[in-house]
């Protein structure tokens, strides 16, 4: 929330990522056992299958300062509940047509199939979404908005400016 | 000018439907018929729900019988006592509408009858409802609508649908312009859009497929989506709106047309409805299905995007 701070050259991307408990949980588990090293920028979610997550916990992970966002979970025919990652995926499919439509950057939400094997993959993945989040910048829509929000617009006014800069 | 849309055989139409909802009273094939009456302005038509065949002279239809009665039929509205079949008059995006409602089993066909509109369209608004129908003044749904003549329905008044002048479709090419814009502009303009909004849930209130007993966007443990009427609430609400009614929506344009604030929330349907059309073929009609394209899926969808 502090403007000064997206302009200096130490950003570190706040990656979210929501997987599931039976392929890519295991999966970062399995890079962490191994000791493989990946960013620290990633926050892990757990949840107990693709097919649980919902969209609008995309959307609130963004609002919350994430500058990206991860889902991951079993390959298709892999699924713990049979087939709530073919669910997942069409869901995602419309809804990053959505975020599309409204202007968010797709390249800062990736999807992804990790299994509990592929410890290798999940460090890619990572890696690769948060270094695409570091050359973007901060993702400052949503922030903006909540800020709007607090603040009954944007900090248009000197007297604004000063109050903001007071706290 | 031949922006004059021909609604001539409304008034057949009119008769028709009295005569028909008077029959189906009396001879006790319906308990009930939802349908249009005449308004207190000048012109103007309002939804009536009627019980008795006597009761049947005050039914219309004109081109301000812009209202999708199907939400009527729907669990949002189940305060209203309901016994035995109904009879209801639809136009054909309503229609698509009670299909869509059949397919998530909330009515079941024998419990309708269906009195279908061979609609020319309807005015955008009912602000003036004794305008005359031009290509100005008509819905913009109408102007790209592919169900002018609805099918399967009980009854049809036997009139025949005056060729209409070709229009260009609307939101087809508002579509197209804002896809063509880079993602900052893009939202930019919905910013904008979404800031107007008042959160009077007059578009939850009017869409047939909002019926949920309690709407995730009114929850507040935990809260998903903030409930004041601010930018960052705002948006999230038009996004899992727009989520919420994908593969569902009927394109009925209810939702846009009661708005108060003007905001274009068919855009986003209409945007939606053509994204599912590329991706998984599906498309709002006629024919009841069990499942909605994101309640179902296939081996080999696409998931190019998925790494
Ligand atoms: S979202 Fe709007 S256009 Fe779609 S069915 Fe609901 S009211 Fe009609
Ligand atoms: S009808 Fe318009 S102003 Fe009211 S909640 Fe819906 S979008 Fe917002």
């Amino acid at each position: 929330m502090h403007p000064e701070k997206n302009n200096s050259s130490a950003f570190e991307p706040k990656i979210i990522a929501f997987v599931c408990t039976w392929c890519t949980y295991a999966g970062a588990d399995l890079a962490g056992t191994s000791r493989m090293q990946y960013p620290s920028n990633v926050r892990v979610l757990k949840f107990p299958c693709t097919g649980r997550i919902d969209p609008v916990f995309i959307l609130k992970a963004f609002q919350q300062g994430a500058d990206g966002v991860l889902v991951s979970g079993c390959h298709p025919g892999d699924c713990h509940y049979i087939a709530g990652n073919f669910h997942a995926r069409r869901r995602f499919a419309a809804f990053r047509k959505l975020l599309e439509f409204v202007g968010v950057d797709l390249q800062r939400l990736q999807f992804s199939w990790v299994s509990a094997a592929e410890g290798g993959k999940w460090v890619d993945v990572v890696t690769d979404l948060t270094e695409t989040v570091r050359a973007l910048g901060p993702m400052t829509e949503f922030k903006e908005l909540a800020l709007e929000e607090q603040w009954s617009g944007a900090l248009t006014t000197p007297e604004l400016k000063e109050a903001y800069l007071q706290i | 000018m031949n922006n004059t849309i021909d609604i001539s055989h409304y008034a057949a139409i009119a008769d028709s439907i009295r005569a028909e909802a008077a029959r189906i009273l009396e001879q006790g094939v319906v308990t009930a018929v939802v349908a249009y009456t005449t308004g207190r302005r000048a012109g103007s038509v309002q939804p009536v729900i009627i019980t008795a065949a006597a009761e049947a002279e005050r039914l219309t239809f004109t081109a301000a019988s812009v209202n999708n009665l199907a939400v009527y039929l729907t669990k949002a509205k189940k305060d209203i006592p309901r016994s035995g079949r109904i009879g209801i008059v639809v136009k054909g995006c309503d229609l698509k509408a009670l299909v869509g409602l059949m397919g998530e089993s909330q009515l079941q066909r024998d419990q309708l009858y269906l009195i279908g509109i061979p609609c020319a369209g309807v005015l955008a608004s009912t602000v003036r409802p004794a305008e005359a129908l031009i290509a100005a003044t008509l819905a913009p749904k109408c102007r790209e609508c592919d169900a002018h003549l609805p099918e399967g329905c009980d009854y049809v008044p036997a009139v025949s649908l005056p060729s209409a002048p070709t229009l260009e479709p609307s939101y087809a090419a508002e579509i197209a312009r804002l896809e063509a814009l880079t993602p900052a502009e893009r939202w930019a303009y919905w910013k904008e859009q979404f800031a107007k909004c008042i959160k009077c849930y007059a578009c939850r209130q009017v869409c047939p497929f909002c019926f949920c007993e309690q709407c995730l966007c009114d929850r507040n443990k935990p809260q998903m989506v903030d409930t004041t009427p601010r930018p960052a609430g705002n948006t999230a609400w038009h996004i899992v709106r727009a989520m919420h009614l994908a593969g569902r929506c009927a394109g009925c344009a209810e939702c846009e047309r009661v708005c108060p604030m003007d905001i274009p929330l068919n855009l986003l349907n209409r945007k939606m409805a053509k994204e599912l059309k590329e991706l998984f073929d599906y498309e709002a009609g006629f024919a009841v299905h069990e499942k909605g394209p994101l309640n179902s899926f296939m081996e080999k969808d696409d998931q190019s995007f998925i790494k």
